[in-house]
C-alpha cells in the first residue's frame, strides 16, 4: 500500500515537471502577443459596441490582444479607475468623460498624445471637431482622443403622442411648447387620483440643467476658463433652475421622489409609461432594442439664446502604462475611419470625426432614430463646463442641492446658497 | 497557537491602520506621492458643514441602533430560550438575518421599504396607515436605516440564549416559592445576571452600528436624499475612492476611529461602575 502512495506521488511529480516543462513554450507562443487592458462603463448594449470594435482591431492587429472590463454606473467606474491607479495598475486605455478626467490628468496619470497623434499615420488632427479636442486639452495639450460628439437630446415616445392625438416637438419648439406638450402627456389613465404616465423625465443634476442656464442667458460660474465662484443665483440662471425644478414641484410632468425612488425614469421610458425622457447619444443602442413601441428625438426646446452641453467620452492612455506603443495603436484605430464607424453603426456615437457624422454610418435612414440631424444641428451652440481638477466635486456639491429642490425637499434658493457654499472651497 | 490569527491580526488591520494614522497627516491622492501636511487635513474637514452633519448621523444611528439591537436581542432571547415546540425554527429564522450576505440584506430590504411597491407600505396601505416615503424621505430616511440595523439581531439572541441558560433555575424556583412575579423574577434576577452580556453586546454593537453601516448606505440611500444618511463609512469612502482625497479619508476615519473608542471607553467606564467585569 505505502509502495502504491509512493508510485502515486512521483506520478504527480513527474506530470508537475512535463507540466513545467510545456508551459514555458506555450509562453513563448503567448508572449509575441501583447496584451492590453481597455476600461469602459456601460450597458450591456454599450459594451456590445465596444467588443465589436475591439474584435475589429484584433483582427487587423494579431499581435496585439485587448481585454475589455467594463464597470456598469459611473460612480463604480471612477472608483475602480481610482483604485487601479492607487494599486499601480491602471487600466492601458479607458474611456472617460471630459468632465471627470480632470482629477487624472491634473496629476499627470495620463499620457499627453500631441506627438503620437502629429506622428500618425492614419488620423490627423484636423478630422476631429475642434470643439472636442478642446475638452480634452490641458494645459496646451491634447491629453486624450474624443470618440464622440454628442449632446443631450429629447428621447419621445411616438406611440404615447399618437394615442394622445399630440403632434410631435418641432425642431424649433420653445420651452412653452415644451411645458404644453409634457402637460399634455402626464396622465392619470384609470382615475385614481395618482399619475400612471408622466409626459417627461430627467435627472435632476447640473448637467442636464445647464444647457436650459445658458439658454436663458445665464452662466454656471463666473470665469469658464479660471472660476472662482458659481453665479446660479444671477437672475438668468436662477430664473432657468426656476423653470427646471418647477417642472416637478408646480407642473409634476415628472415623476415625484416617491416615484423616482419607484421605478427610475428610464425605465419608465423604456416600459412605454414616460413620453418624453433627456439623455445624450448614448442610450441608442438600448433603445434600438425596444420592440413594443416606436420613438425618435428631438432637440432640447429653444430659449432666449441657442446653447447646449457637449457629451463627450475620450480614449485615454495611463501614463504608467507598460505598452504604451500598443495602447496608441488601438486608440488610433478606434478614432480611425473604420473604427469610429464601427462604433456609430452601433447608434452609440456621434462621431467626433467631421466627415463621419454626416456619412450613412451615423444618419442611417433606416435607423432609428431618424431625427439624428439634430446631433449635428446642436454642435454650433455646444459648450463645455470649466477644465478644473475639482470638477467632479463641484458637480457633486451642486447636484446634492438640485435633487432636493427639484423634489420639493428644500426651496431653490436654499439649494442654490448651499451648492454656492459647499462648492466654494473647490472653485478658489 | 496564536501566531496565525496574531500575524493576520497584524498585517490585516494594525499596519493599514497605522498607515491610516500617518496618511491623515499627509496630502494623498493615490497618483502622486504622500506629502506631509501637519494637521491641514483634519482643518479641512472639520471646516465642512457636510462633515459635522454626518458627524451627527453617525452618533444618532449608533446610538439608536445599538440599543435597540440589544433590547431586541434581549427580547427575542427571553421568548425563544426555553426548549418548547417550534422555539428552534423561530430561533432559525431570527438568526437567517444575520446569516444573510449584507449586499443581500440591504437588497431585501430596499424591496421591502419601495414606497410604491413595497410590501411594507402595502401592508400599511391596507391596514389604513399613513404609508411613510421611508429612504425618499429626509425626515425618515435615517429611521429608516436605524429599523433595518435594529431588526439583525441572530448573534445578539444567541449569546443571550447562552447567557440565560446560565442562571440556575433554582434562582427561580426559590424566587417563585417567595411569592415572586415573572416580572419581579425578570427585575431581580434574570437582569441583573444577564446585564454584564447586555453591556458587552452593546459595546459590540455600538462599534459595529459605526462600520457596518457602510454597504446599506451605499446599497440603499447613496447617502441621500441630501446628505440625511451620509454616515461617516461612506463619507470616507467617497472622499477616498471618488475624489481621490485619501489624506482627508485617512482624518476623517482617525475622527471615526477616536468617536468609536470614545462610545466603547463610556460603555467599558459603565460597567467598570457597575462591578459588571467582576461578575465576567
Amino acid at each position: 500500500m505505502i509502495r502504491l502512495m509512493i508510485w502515486v506521488i512521483w506520478l504527480g511529480v513527474g506530470a508537475l515537471m512535463l507540466a513545467a516543462c510545456v508551459q514555458p513554450i506555450q509562453l513563448t507562443v503567448q508572449a509575441e502577443r501583447t496584451s492590453i487592458t481597455f476600461l469602459i462603463s456601460g450597458d450591456p448594449a454599450d459594451e456590445d459596441a465596444y467588443r465589436t470594435l475591439v474584435d475589429a482591431f484584433m483582427t487587423a492587429n494579431p499581435d496585439v490582444q485587448v481585454e475589455v472590463i467594463n464597470i456598469p454606473g459611473q460612480g463604480d467606474f471612477s472608483r475602480r479607475l481610482a483604485a487601479d491607479f492607487a494599486a499601480s495598475a491602471p487600466p492601458d486605455v479607458f474611456l472617460i468623460n471630459y468632465r471627470r478626467y480632470g482629477p487624472y490628468v491634473a496629476r499627470g496619470a495620463i499620457e499627453p498624445l500631441d506627438d503620437l497623434l502629429a506622428r500618425s499615420a492614419q488620423i490627423s488632427r484636423s478630422d476631429f471637431y475642434p470643439q472636442a479636442l478642446t475638452a480634452f486639452t490641458w494645459g496646451g495639450q491634447l491629453m486624450c482622443l474624443p470618440q464622440n460628439m454628442s449632446s443631450p437630446v429629447i428621447y419621445y415616445n411616438k406611440t404615447l403622442f399618437d394615442a394622445g392625438n399630440i403632434p410631435y416637438p418641432a425642431n424649433s419648439w420653445t420651452w412653452d411648447d415644451f411645458l404644453a406638450t409634457a402637460q399634455a402627456l402626464t396622465l392619470d389613465l384609470n382615475g385614481d387620483g395618482a399619475i400612471d404616465q408622466h409626459g417627461f423625465g430627467v435627472e435632476p443634476t447640473l448637467v442636464r440643467a445647464a444647457p436650459f442656464v445658458w439658454m436663458n442667458g445665464g452662466e454656471i460660474v463666473d470665469d469658464p476658463v479660471a472660476p472662482t465662484r458659481l453665479t446660479l443665483d444671477s437672475p438668468e440662471s436662477r430664473a432657468a433652475l426656476a423653470w427646471f425644478v418647477a417642472l416637478q414641484t408646480e407642473h409634476h410632468v415628472t415623476p415625484g421622489a416617491v416615484a423616482e425612488a419607484a421605478e427610475s425614469s428610464l425605465s419608465r421610458f423604456l416600459n412605454g409609461r414616460l413620453a418624453m425622457y433627456v439623455e445624450s447619444r448614448r442610450v441608442v443602442p438600448e433603445f434600438r432594442r425596444i420592440d413594443a413601441f416606436d420613438w425618435d428625438v428631438a432637440p432640447l426646446p429653444a430659449g432666449r439664446r441657442p446653447a447646449s452641453i457637449l457629451h463627450s467620452d475620450a480614449f485615454c492612455m495611463a501614463a504608467a502604462s507598460p505598452h504604451k506603443e500598443a495602447a496608441w495603436r488601438f486608440i488610433e484605430f478606434a478614432n480611425t475611419r473604420t473604427g469610429q464607424t464601427i462604433l456609430a453603426r452601433t447608434g452609440r456615437t456621434v462621431p467626433s470625426r467631421t466627415e463621419l457624422a454626416e456619412a450613412p454610418a451615423f444618419l442611417d435612414p433606416g435607423a432609428k432614430p431618424a431625427n439624428s440631424r439634430i446631433f449635428l444641428d446642436a454642435i454650433p451652440t455646444l459648450r463645455i463646463f470649466p477644465a478644473l481638477a475639482t470638477w467632479n466635486d463641484i458637480e457633486a456639491a451642486v447636484n446634492a442641492e438640485l435633487t432636493q429642490a427639484f423634489y420639493g425637499q428644500i426651496s431653490l434658493d436654499e439649494a442654490l446658497r448651499a451648492a454656492e457654499m459647499r462648492s466654494a472651497e473647490f472653485l478658489r | 497557537m496564536l501566531t496565525p490569527f496574531l500575524s493576520g491580526a497584524i498585517v490585516l488591520i494594525a499596519l493599514p491602520a497605522l498607515m491610516t494614522f500617518a496618511l491623515a497627516f499627509m496630502r494623498y491622492d493615490a497618483l502622486t506621492p504622500p506629502v506631509w501636511n501637519g494637521v491641514e487635513n483634519f482643518t479641512a474637514i472639520f471646516q465642512r458643514d457636510v462633515f459635522w452633519i454626518v458627524v451627527r448621523n453617525t452618533l444618532i444611528f449608533a446610538l439608536s441602533a445599538a440599543p435597540l439591537q440589544a433590547l431586541g436581542a434581549l427580547g427575542l432571547a427571553l421568548l425563544l430560550h426555553p426548549q418548547r415546540r417550534g422555539a428552534p425554527i423561530y430561533r432559525s429564522t431570527v438568526y437567517l438575518s444575520s446569516v444573510l450576505p449584507d449586499v443581500a440584506y440591504a437588497l431585501i430590504w430596499l424591496w421591502l421599504l419601495n414606497p410604491l411597491y413595497g410590501p411594507v407600505n402595502l401592508a400599511l396601505a391596507w391596514a389604513g396607515l399613513p404609508t411613510p416615503a421611508w429612504l425618499v424621505d429626509p425626515r425618515t430616511a435615517l429611521g429608516a436605516l436605524v429599523l433595518v440595523a435594529a431588526v439583525r439581531v441572530g448573534e445578539g439572541m444567541l449569546l443571550l440564549i447562552a447567557a440565560r441558560r446560565t442562571v440556575p433555575s433554582s434562582l427561580f424556583d426559590a424566587a417563585t416559592i417567595d411569592g415572586a412575579g415573572a416580572w419581579q423574577s425578570f427585575r431581580t434576577i434574570t437582569l441583573p445576571l444577564l446585564t454584564p452580556w447586555l453591556l458587552l453586546l452593546l459595546i459590540r454593537d455600538l462599534a459595529m452600528a459605526v462600520h457596518s453601516s457602510f454597504t446599506p448606505v451605499y446599497i440603499m440611500t447613496g447617502g441621500g436624499p441630501g446628505y440625511a444618511t451620509t454616515l461617516l463609512p461612506f463619507l470616507i469612502y467617497e472622499a477616498a475612492f471618488t475624489h481621490l482625497r485619501i489624506g482627508q479619508a485617512s482624518a476623517m476615519m482617525t475622527v471615526m476611529f477616536a468617536i468609536v473608542g470614545l462610545l466603547v471607553w463610556m460603555v467599558s467606564v459603565l460597567m467598570r461602575r457597575w462591578g459588571v467585569f467582576d461578575a465576567l
